[in-house]
């Protein structure tokens, strides 16, 4: 017997979350992530191999410091590319693969379909990128000795922490919804998710009006140690936590809305992809 | 829409430009189904259609009175084996078909045992733990088959499902075909070998150039072509006697005396031509052993609808 109504369709987005994350984790495609996320572990790891001593011994600047590195980096670079490697292939891969038709013949609307998918891909990178983002705030501590493991296991440092881990879930929410849209869309994705980058970038030198159309504008108002952006950059008034999630949380809604309206004339014609 | 049908009404696929199908009407019954046509004539566009993998640009389709564009509703009917030799990274049979059956919302325990009766029906059992990747053709194909099957479904369309197969392998599924077939459920298989489909079928779907150029039993069809005269084949003790009494008949176009095989007579009225060669067995006291139509198969059909270029005349 199946499952009836409601818990039918928990079941298939279940379903669908747990193979889109073993498609995520394990697949030989998710190397291209893993070495993505590797390079920030790995410049904190030279980082902590030549410091020179002085700088052992003063452990007050790394909570700056990992602030510049996860919004110039960790952010900005990291989490948004290894989103949208995540993302893009959850429909534009099997596409390429020529193995969609098989969740295609399955009886569960396209609704179900995209949302199973989406929540696997944010499951998956989700797990990623918070790993990534605790074990490269860990290597920006652990240099400083004594020091620096007091500064990471304090209050404010733990705090500042559940901030920035905060954020990258975030972004996967958001950036995954945008990224999983484009993969649907677009034959080659990457080139509107380097557009979008380019967009992302340039959001601290916009006005107001065009900031409000950046996530990062949303994502940063969490960070808990601000970072100066620069002289030619704007300032703008910071978004309070309530009307970011809110943003952040609609924008998403309403692109995996979009996707699922998209979903459902999606035909399966691989030779023209 | 017929509930007990699959249905076509005049459905037409473009491709931007390029025709798919067109202006395509077909209601088919309950029964083994042979879809036939060359390469490229639209045999895989149709059951694409039928299941909702591509929309139709212009008409509807509806499969037992149920929407392709209703796949939780279709899917529970319908199980199909597509032409794509390719499988999600990484899945042994196994994990396929779970993963299959878990979307159909069956709890983890009968996944499990559904898994395993279709990995037994198609002789998979003993590789069911090994990745598809490292399966041959003959066990990819196999393990597709399950996958359509695995749910039980009221409809099965088989895209070319026998490629691949051994000879052995192919009398298997040719069974399994059958008894599904036999058991009222609806099994439309496409094929491009013409004898397979001959063996198998208790109808038959010609299509060409993206058009349907004959539709029903085989023997229905070939008695709609008035094109070609009907050949009979007769071996009976005294050929000649009987040759020279057929001449008289005004609808024989041609007896030829084939050795080894027996009379090959050509006429353009098959049922005037036994009445009237019963009268002629009476009169003449020839020993008749066989007397059976020699051109009522798929391949003759085919050949006269297609091979010749004719490319209409629905029948």
């Amino acid at each position: 017997m199946t499952a009836p109504g409601t818990l039918l369709r928990r079941r298939q987005v279940f379903t669908l979350a747990k193979h889109e994350v073993l498609r995520s984790l394990f697949s030989r495609r998710s190397l291209a992530v893993y070495l993505l996320v590797g390079m920030p572990l790995a410049l904190m790891l030279l980082r902590a191999f030549f410091m020179p001593g002085s700088m052992r011994a003063d452990a007050s600047h790394a909570t700056t410091e990992f602030a510049e590195v996860f919004h110039f980096f960790l952010l900005r670079f990291v989490v948004f590319f290894a989103n949208a490697m995540i993302f893009v292939r959850l429909f534009r891969g099997e596409i390429l693969e020529k193995s969609l038709h098989y969740t295609l013949l399955a009886p569960l609307p396209r609704t179900v379909l995209v949302l199973g998918k989406y929540l696997g891909g944010v499951s998956s990178a989700s797990l990623i990128l918070v790993t990534t983002t605790i074990l490269t705030y860990i290597l920006v501590y652990i240099p400083h000795g004594s020091a620096g493991l007091r500064l990471l296991l304090s209050g404010s440092g733990i705090a500042n922490l559940a901030s920035y881990l905060l954020i990258a879930v975030l972004a996967c929410f958001a950036y995954g919804a945008l990224f999983m849209l484009a993969g649907l869309f677009f034959k080659n994705p990457m080139v509107p998710a380097i557009l979008f980058l380019g967009w992302e970038t340039l959001t601290p030198f916009l006005p107001t009006f065009l900031k409000v159309l950046s996530f990062v504008h949303y994502l940063v108002s969490f960070a808990p140690v601000p970072v100066s952006l620069g002289a030619f950059a704007l300032l703008a008034r910071p978004v309070s936590w309530w009307i970011a999630l809110l943003a952040l949380f609609t924008s998403s809604a309403l692109l995996v809305f979009v996707a699922s309206r998209v979903a459902r004339n999606l035909e399966v014609t691989y030779s023209a992809d | 829409m017929s509930n007990d049908r699959i249905v076509f009404r005049d459905v037409s696929k473009f491709y931007g430009e390029v025709l798919g199908v067109n202006k395509v009407n077909l209601e088919v019954a309950s029964g083994l189904t042979g879809l036939v046509g060359p390469n490229g004539s639209g045999k895989s566009t149709l059951m694409h259609l039928m299941t909702g993998l591509l929309r139709p640009s212009r008409g509807e389709v509806s499969v037992l009175g149920v929407s392709p564009d209703s796949p939780e509703e279709l899917f529970r009917l319908v199980g199909y084996c597509t032409q794509y030799d390719n499988f999600p990274n990484g899945s042994t049979g196994l994990s396929f078909l779970r993963f299959a059956l878990a979307l159909h919302g069956f709890s983890k325990n009968e996944a499990d045992e559904r898994a395993w009766a279709a990995l037994a029906r198609v002789d998979l059992t003993d590789a069911a733990n090994r990745r598809i990747a490292g399966y041959s053709k003959g066990m990819r194909q196999r393990i597709k088959l399950a996958h359509a099957q695995c749910h039980d479904p009221q409809v099965l369309v088989l895209d070319e499902p026998l490629n691949g197969l051994d000879p052995m392998g192919r009398a298997e599924m040719i069974d399994l075909f059958t008894d599904l077939a036999k058991e009222g459920r609806h099994v439309i298989v496409s094929s491009h070998i013409l004898h397979e489909v001959d063996v198998i079928s208790d109808g038959v779907i010609m299509i060409h150039g993206g058009a349907i150029v004959a539709e029903g039993e085989i023997r229905e069809v070939r008695g709609e072509i008035t094109s070609h005269p009907i050949q009979v084949l007769v071996r009976c003790d005294r050929p000649h006697v009987v040759a020279s009494r057929l001449f008289d008949l005004e609808h024989i176009v041609e007896v030829r005396i084939v050795e080894d095989e027996g009379l090959l007579v050509s006429t353009r009225d098959a049922s005037d031509f036994f009445n009237k060669f019963n009268r002629i067995v009476i009169d003449t006291g020839v020993i008749v052993e066989t007397v059976a139509p020699a051109d009522e198969s798929v391949h003759a059909v085919y050949d006269y609808l297609i091979g010749d270029g004719l490319g209409g005349g629905s029948a």
